[in-house]
């Protein structure tokens, strides 16, 4: 009787062990870098359906087209969506939701679990669109969201209205981050040898016109926050690189008081204070001033330290790029100079972007620097808490200049093709590295994505 | 006075008797303390004994081990004869006669009172109102069908929106923060020793604008490190987009543990 019950205790025992080794060699076989980007498994499949065009205005097939493939080519650069092949579609394009059978959209091939479609009419000028967003799933409430949007007619407003269209649905589904499709990048167009300019681009490289005309060499713009403003360094015959100002809205330089010898400026996401790099005290130092540069005042004081970018979530820290320990590294502090950290430990680190939500740092890295050292110069994010991280490209010549999109789902950068310059175009990716393909021809560099 | 009490011979003294009696008692003493150890008379219960009265003790360590099911008792006994003696069969039932009734027996001048059948009028028929039933006719006791159930690397998580018409209404974007949620649930933090399948349930509050509050474990887990990841999940989330209708919405989330 006694051993029998002894047995239980024994199977106890056994198990109890058998748990502890199983948990032992899960942890040991967990890959060591590993971010929580799991867009992958839970994408929800959505089908944009071509609108029904209607009225008799010549026009309307063209911007109708232009619509269509604006709004399929946002939902599908947004990252969270598994979007249904245009040619698994059912071919009836629904106008109204009277006009539509979700059955049909739901089934395969198609098998949407959500479905966009509307009409698109061009009517005195003006262009009128009516957009639904349906949850085919839903049998007894269909309907998510109605919009009609009305603009003057024309290519770009067929654009713009896509993108607003595809933000709303982005909005909707996407847990409450605000889509991108209307967000602008700034950047270093490559005119010749001493002229470069700032350009200004939609999300997905079209639409590329110039902002500045200085006839000099431009670097490192910074859009702010609420979009008026631009700061960026530009070189200055008597006073070296120095920090300026651009006003968007007034379309004219406007003041600002960086110095001589300054550059990279950073605001901070209230847009009420910008950090930048001074060689005003013999070499470069981080200083932080207010949006005309003024009260500025000295944060670090190592020697050769800049590439400020504040944390956008907090304003309380900033990541920097410092030359104290021979090689440049990547350093987080408090804004007020304190609690300094070194994150990389070794190589050549350069150009840090903070996310948006301030979880990760966006920066260029060449791990093995150094004459015949493999690898190349690529981008890095690394989550600030733990300074894991992982690499995101991969063989495509030098990268450089990585900036976050507004809602952190994204980051552009500039790639060279076998480190030159002159082939330097701006490239865009998802934050896991996918989706990875290019926004401009050569001789774009520097990208900056706008706040919103 | 003390000098002659130290100065007196001890072999005076007369020992041998007295000691043998305390030998002879500690002997009977220990000889009956180990009978009493084996025969146990007082029948003094042991913890994690097998008697029947165990104590709770060694029912939870049977209960939580999934032992097979007790063996079915033997139906077909193969040793036993097919022939054996059949039981007698029953007495057959003795035919007892029914007490006479009362109009068995004629008694002259008296008859039997006449008994005539009045119809009840049937009564009118209006249409009654059926009282308006607060309750529903089935589903009781069952348990309410989660909103939506979404899987990550760390298990899986099952919303369950309390408004019921709600949550059928708005069923997009109850599946919008479901993802949320998802994404933002590191199953690093849980203590890798935590058995699979343990689940916990948070309670929590979607504001006006998509913000997360009063989030709070309804049922815990029993492994408090995969409650505060569920909870540090929701405390990571910064909206999940204003609400389609209404002021508040109150929200379950089951986390349930399940890495791969």
């Amino acid at each position: 009787m006694r051993s029998l019950h002894l047995l239980p205790g024994l199977q106890r025992l056994a198990a109890l062990i058998c748990v502890a080794v199983c948990a032992l060699t899960a942890t040991a076989q967990d890959p060591f870098p590993q971010l929580h980007q799991d867009l992958n498994n839970s994408r929800i499949r959505i089908a944009a359906a071509d609108f029904k065009a209607s009225g008799s205005d010549p026009t309307t097939p063209a911007q109708k087209h232009t619509f269509d493939t604006v709004l399929f080519s946002d939902l599908q650069n947004a990252g969270i969506f598994d979007l249904v092949s245009k040619s698994m579609q059912p071919s009836a394009s629904p106008g109204y939701p009277a006009e539509i059978n979700l059955a049909q959209w739901s089934a395969p091939p198609a098998s949407a679990s959500m479905v966009a479609f509307g009409n698109f009419v061009v009517q005195g000028g003006r262009v009128i669109v009516n957009g639904f967003l349906d949850d085919a799933k839903n049998s007894q409430f269909p309907q998510v969201f109605a919009k009609q949007y009305n603009e003057v007619a024309g290519e770009d407003s067929a654009r713009q209205i896509a993108h607003r269209f595809a933000d709303e649905i982005i909005f909707r589904l996407g847990g409450g981050i605000n889509g991108i499709a209307e967000s602008k990048i700034y950047y270093i167009k490559l005119g010749g040898p001493n002229d470069k300019e700032i350009w200004e681009m939609d999300y997905d490289g079209a639409n590329q016109h110039p902002i500045t005309h200085l006839g000099t060499i431009s670097m490192s713009p910074r859009v702010s926050p609420d979009n008026s403003r631009l700061a960026f360094s530009a070189l200055d015959m008597s006073a070296g690189f120095t920090v300026k100002m651009y006003s968007l809205l007034l379309g004219r330089m406007v003041t600002f008081s960086g110095g001589s010898n300054s550059g990279a400026p950073a605001w901070t996401s209230d847009g009420n204070q910008i950090a930048f790099s001074s060689s005003r005290s013999g070499h470069p130092e981080i200083w932080v001033a207010d949006t005309e540069g003024r009260i500025a005042h000295q944060v670090t004081n190592f020697g050769s330290d800049t590439s400020p970018t504040w944390n956008p979530k907090t304003n309380a820290q900033i990541a920097f790029i410092s030359g104290r320990s021979k090689l440049p590294q990547l350093y987080i502090m408090e804004s007020d100079g304190s609690g300094v950290q070194r994150m990389t430990d070794g190589g050549y680190a350069s150009s840090p972007s903070w996310s948006p939500n301030g979880q990760f740092l966006a920066f260029a890295w060449d791990r093995k620097y150094g004459p015949g050292a493999p690898g190349g110069q690529d981008i890095y994010v690394m989550e600030v808490a733990s300074k894991r991280w992982i690499q995101l490209t991969h063989d495509e010549g030098r990268c450089d200049f990585p900036t976050w999109s507004p809602d952190g789902r994204h980051i552009a950068y500039a790639s060279s093709a076998g480190g030159r310059a002159a082939n330097s175009k701006i490239m865009t990716m998802l934050v896991d590295g996918t989706q990875k393909h290019a926004l401009t021809s050569a001789g774009a560099d520097m990208p900056n994505w706008s706040w919103k | 006075m003390a000098l002659t009490l130290t100065a007196r011979p001890l072999a005076n003294e007369k020992f041998g008797s007295g000691l043998t009696l305390a030998i002879v008692l500690h002997v009977v003493l220990a000889v009956g303390i180990l009978t009493a150890a084996f025969v146990n008379p007082f029948n003094i219960d042991r913890w994690g004994g097998h008697e029947s009265t165990e104590g709770a003790i060694q029912a939870s360590i049977v209960d939580s081990l999934p032992l097979p099911p007790k063996a079915p008792p033997v139906d077909k006994a193969v040793l036993v004869q097919p022939d054996v003696t059949p039981a007698p069969a029953p007495p057959p039932k003795e035919a007892t006669v029914a007490p006479p009734k009362e109009t068995d027996v004629l008694i002259k001048g008296k008859t039997a009172p006449k008994t005539v059948k009045v119809e009840a009028p049937a009564p009118p028929k209006h249409p009654q109102p059926t009282p308006a039933t607060t309750k529903a006719a089935t589903g009781e006791a069952a348990t309410q069908i989660p909103q939506s159930i979404a899987k990550n690397s760390v298990g899986q998580a099952a919303l369950t929106v309390q408004d019921h018409v709600f949550g059928q209404r708005y069923a997009y974007y109850f599946d919008a923060v479901q993802r949320t949620i998802n994404q933002n649930w590191f199953g690093r933090e849980a203590d890798p020793r935590t058995s699979m399948g343990k689940s916990v349930k948070l309670i929590f509050d979607i504001n006006h604008d998509g913000t997360p509050s009063n989030i709070r474990v309804e049922t815990s887990s029993g492994s408090p490190s995969l409650d505060l990841s569920a909870v540090h999940a929701l405390q990571r989330v910064d909206t999940f987009g204003p609400l389609p209708s209404g002021n508040k919405q109150t929200v379950e989330d089951t986390f349930t543990y399940r890495p791969q």
